[in-house]
């Protein structure tokens, strides 16, 4: 047997971890910022989705939260050579097509679980609260800004955050399709120089630091949400 | 398009049992792996969960410790950890051994958070009636605790199994003959019906996603479950 050695992680593998890291971080940012949009969109659409846009809505967040990720991955990224005309394609160069690839892919399937948390946030708003609202002569933009917002994003905050969190552990799977993020650096180390107990040590620290700091800012997020509660009530 | 390429009789038969009567693959490996990852995860989940619930201090920290510390790391992260890191210290897994460990391992700490909130859920009330009539521990934990939490986890406990089918797809970025890397290799000699090919991955698992739904459906309802399955139990 080998004997462990920190060390290497201070010289080459460390570099090529850092660069890693920050492509994760990357990723996990552009990502969450498209499941968001999207996902309050579609929540919103299937929230409010009468006729033939219903089974549209239903498709949609079923299909995406049914199927793998990393097939999802796969899927976006062989696909959209086929799909997308070359002169997009050629535009997406410079930004590194899998890159891009995987982050439409991770914030598209995320949307799907962040649609049917705001479906179920707005479900939990009682009615009496938008006729309360109508009843003040509240318009509508009034109305989201003062009466609905407030209380959705007090109530979907928590799930939102957890969500967060696996968006974040979801980007490893972006390695399948050669973005140079963290977990794939960990394993280039393990295939190019034998350190892999070394360097999984370090990205499972830097996941574990990462996902906790998370949740510790939607834990506070969270908590000034809910500080006019006791107020209001 | 080229779906005939795709949904050739040869290339059907080897998404859906790989190479069989050669080693196991496709969608029957898919299946294999993730009934046997749900019975274990469901089991270590069990423990570790009731531990947090009603162990002592010492080993409800430690319980607590595992699902935090499994929680935040990817299940991606987990398999290559049981895959490359075994070697160095002498031991060689085979593939198909490590996915079920990480995947087994990983579940267990989600499924252990389900099962705690499940065991919260039975009212004070029921476990000291249980106490009273002289109920031991472990009778407590079989006649009370079980039916009342298991049947109010039942809608939890699909999105966990469902998650755990989904992850068992990582299996394929270590090699094993699942029915993601049979539509890879699949890809790779086609080459001109990616679409094709991976569609056809997407419809097989929210096939397989949604039969887990239905299933899961029947257990939600506890009179329909004693109906369907204890009908001479009294």
């Amino acid at each position: 047997m080998n004997h462990l050695d920190w060390s290497v992680l201070l010289g080459e593998a460390g570099h090529l971890l850092a660069q890693g890291a920050v492509v994760t971080l990357e990723l996990s940012a552009l990502s969450l910022v498209l499941a968001l949009v999207l996902g309050f969109l579609m929540g919103v659409l299937r929230w409010s989705a009468a006729g033939p846009l219903k089974p549209v809505c239903w498709l949609y967040v079923e299909f995406l939260r049914n199927t793998p990720p990393l097939v999802q991955i796969l899927f976006w990224y062989f696909s959209a050579t086929v799909i997308l005309p070359n002169s997009v394609l050629l535009a997406l160069r410079p930004y590194g097509f899998p890159f891009v690839a995987a982050t439409f892919a991770l914030g598209l399937y995320h949307s799907g679980f962040i649609a049917e948390i705001v479906r179920g946030g707005l479900n939990a708003i009682p009615r009496g609260q938008y006729e309360a609202a109508e009843a003040i002569g509240f318009s509508l933009p009034q109305t989201v800004r003062y009466i609905l917002l407030p209380q959705l994003l007090r109530i979907i905050a928590p799930t939102l955050v957890s969500e967060a969190v696996s968006l974040i552990k979801n980007t490893s799977l972006a390695l399948a399709i050669g973005v140079t993020e963290i977990t794939y650096q960990a394993r280039y180390i393990d295939y190019s120089a034998f350190r892999g107990v070394e360097a999984l040590a370090a990205i499972t620290v830097f996941y574990l630091v990462l996902c906790a700091t998370v949740a510790a800012l939607g834990h506070a997020l969270q908590r000034r949400l809910s500080r006019n509660r006791r107020r209001l009530a | 398009m080229n779906w005939h390429l795709v949904l050739s009789p040869d290339n059907v038969r080897r998404l859906l049992i790989g190479d069989f009567p050669g080693p196991l693959g496709g969608v029957a490996l898919t299946l294999v792996l993730s009934l046997l990852a749900m019975a274990l995860a469901t089991l270590l989940g069990l423990l570790i969960g009731y531990l947090r619930f009603a162990g002592n201090r010492p080993l409800r920290l430690m319980a607590a410790g595992y699902v935090e510390l499994l929680r935040n790391i990817p299940l991606l992260v987990l398999v290559f950890w049981a895959y490359f890191a075994p070697p160095y210290f002498g031991y060689e897994p085979s593939k198909f051994v490590s996915v079920l460990v990480a995947l087994v391992m990983f579940n267990a700490a989600y499924i252990a958070e389900v099962v705690r909130s499940g065991l919260l859920s039975v009212s004070v009330g029921q476990v000291e009636a249980a106490r009273a009539l002289g109920l031991s521990p472990f009778q407590q934990a079989l006649y009370i605790l079980l039916p009342i939490a298991g049947f109010n986890t039942v809608p939890a406990m699909t999105g966990r199994y469902i998650t755990l089918l989904k992850g068992t797809s990582l299996a394929f970025l270590i090699g094993l003959s699942e029915v993601t890397e049979i539509g890879r290799q699949i890809n790779n000699r086609l080459l001109v019906a990616p679409v094709e090919v991976y569609a056809t991955l997407l419809v097989i698992y929210f096939c397989l996603n949604r039969s887990i739904s239905a299933g899961m459906r029947l257990l939600e309802d506890r009179r329909r479950f004693n109906r369907l399955f204890c009908r001479f139990a009294r």
